[in-house]
């Protein structure tokens, strides 16, 4: 429904007046609204959401973890921020944020990104060869049959939060692996 | 020297102009927020005095400036011609600007990161603009290390930078398409392929000019190319649908759609006062009268430009004394009648 008074946003406040026990009803837009000024309510619905306070959410730091204080105490040695000033406004403030409050938020980084391995563009002084190896021989070697099985796994998984783009990636991947089997 | 945005727009398209932008930060510093008074200055004059021969290199002319001594007008304006980013106003703090004369190229010095650099080209050019930023940015990484880590990437003050530090843009001009009832449901959609679709000068329904910025979401795990073609792709997709529902509108409602492009252009040509958000929306309107083929311009122009021209702070800055509100819609209305293009 628009709102009844700019014809033109969509009206999300509903506003019921009672007269002399003559009930009549108005909806509007949050704008014209608060303009009206009755009540409160409306400038709740136009202060606008913080996108910290969102990414905050999305890295998996929660309220009852700032609560419990399990965090509280975590400070970045090189910057001085704090655990609860990186949670309000999700912003690191130095490079050694990123390995104080990156264990944190963990995998929970996938959630915002996608993904949690950078793989574009790199410095010429940073070397390439020195960083390749390390995570591979941790992995226990799969066969082929238990890799398919896992990307089956993940494809579900991605079905399931509608990343089809994800999910169609995991199936040409199973598909080259059947194939390479074959072969 | 012809500034980028005068380019004209290429005839038979939807697309504006492309975008990139990288940042950046410099390892042996706190990111901005948390660097004190003095190295706010001090990273600011290092980076603007270690780049002075930037001049040589390009056969462009650069500017450089000290944002903290322009006044409010001054950043205004840069903000409306995309130089610079809105959170430039609200900074107290040292920051710098080198700026190319045709205002193609732009650092922009301790604003949210360490070093912004945008680039910005007529047209569909992602793959041009990220290869000027790129040089850009090995230019200024052989003289300062950036914070760079093996799993994240660049570093940036915000998680939402990580990685390649790359945001692409296309802007694309929607009317039509905007009007579709299913339009917000395409947005959302588009989404899922990690593409954000937002107006350029406000939400939904008020997004006077139907402008709208297609940029990528994610800056993490994917490569530039594949971030700059992904962005390429959605922008392209979405100026075909445009295209595909002007012609058919073309084909059944001709009269009408020459009717509003006539009558857009004779406000635009007449009136004695306009609001920037009528100004905008019958400039659209000429916009699309023009890349359709019912007006035909006497010579190439740049439409882009004059929604440029019609915002508030660029008519400020041009006024040789300080202007009310309404006066600004009369010296609009006056500007338009001056750079508004002949037709035939």
């Amino acid at each position: 429904m628009l709102c009844e008074q700019c014809k033109k946003r969509e009206a999300t406040v509903r506003y019921v007046e009672v007269v002399n026990g003559v009930t009549t009803e108005h909806n509007l837009c949050g704008v014209c609204a608060s303009q009206l000024d009755i009540g409160s309510f409306s400038a709740v619905l136009e202060k606008e959401i913080s996108l910290a306070s969102l990414l905050s959410g999305l890295l998996g730091i929660q309220d009852t973890e700032k609560k419990d204080g399990r965090f509280a105490d975590v400070v970045c040695p090189n910057c001085g921020t704090t655990y609860e000033t990186f949670v309000e406004s999700s912003r690191f403030g130095c490079r050694d944020c990123y390995s104080v409050f990156g264990p944190l938020f963990g995998d929970n980084i996938r959630h915002l990104q996608g993904s949690e391995r950078h793989v574009g563009k790199r410095p010429d002084y940073v070397i390439r060869e020195a960083v390749e190896p390390a995570e591979e021989p941790l992995m226990p070697k799969l066969s082929v049959e238990e890799q398919i099985r896992l990307l089956q796994a993940r494809i579900k998984d991605a079905i399931r939060r509608e990343d089809y783009e994800e999910a169609a990636m995991l199936r040409d991947e199973i598909r080259s692996l059947k194939e390479e089997n074959e072969s | 020297m012809t500034k980028w945005y005068e380019v004209p727009e290429s005839v038979d398209s939807s697309v504006i102009y492309s975008k990139v932008r990288l940042v950046r930060n410099w390892a042996e510093y706190p990111f901005p927020g948390k660097m004190t008074k003095e190295q706010s200055l001090e990273l600011t004059a290092r980076i603007l005095g270690g780049a002075q021969d930037l001049n040589d290199k390009n056969h462009n002319k650069y500017l450089y400036s000290y944002l903290h001594q322009m006044s409010d007008l001054e950043k205004a304006v840069l903000i409306e011609r995309k130089v610079l980013n809105l959170d430039v106003l609200k900074k107290k703090d040292a920051g710098g600007l080198i700026l190319s004369e045709d205002e193609r190229v732009s650092i922009t010095i301790n604003g949210e990161d360490h070093v912004r650099i945008q680039v910005l080209e007529k047209g569909l050019k992602l793959d041009e603009c990220y290869k000027a930023a790129d040089l850009m940015d090995d230019y200024i990484g052989k003289s300062i290390q950036y914070a760079f880590d093996e799993k994240y990437g660049y570093l940036t003050a915000f998680p939402t930078n990580m990685g390649t530090g790359l945001r692409a843009s296309v802007i694309v001009h929607l009317p039509m398409l905007s009007r579709k009832k299913n339009f917000n449901g395409l947005v959302a959609d588009m989404g899922r392929f990690g593409i954000t679709v937002r107006g350029v000068y406000g939400e939904g329904s008020e997004n006077y000019g139907s402008l709208y910025r297609v940029s990528n979401q994610k800056t993490l795990g994917q490569t530039e190319k594949d971030i700059l073609d992904l962005v390429s792709k959605a922008a392209t997709e979405l100026a075909l649908q445009e295209h595909r529902i002007r012609r058919e509108a073309l084909k059944h409602h001709a009269i009408m759609c020459a009717d509003e492009a006539y009558k857009s252009y004779g406000v635009l040509k007449y009136a004695r006062r306009l609001s920037k958000n009528d100004a905008m929306e019958y400039l659209s309107k000429m916009l699309s009268g023009i890349s359709t083929g019912i007006l035909e311009v006497k010579e190439p122009c740049s439409v882009h430009e004059l929604i440029l021209g019609v915002q508030p702070a660029n008519l400020l800055s041009q006024a040789d004394r300080p202007l009310s509100k309404e006066e600004v819609d009369v010296v609009r209305a006056d500007y338009l009648r001056d750079h508004i293009p002949e037709i035939r």
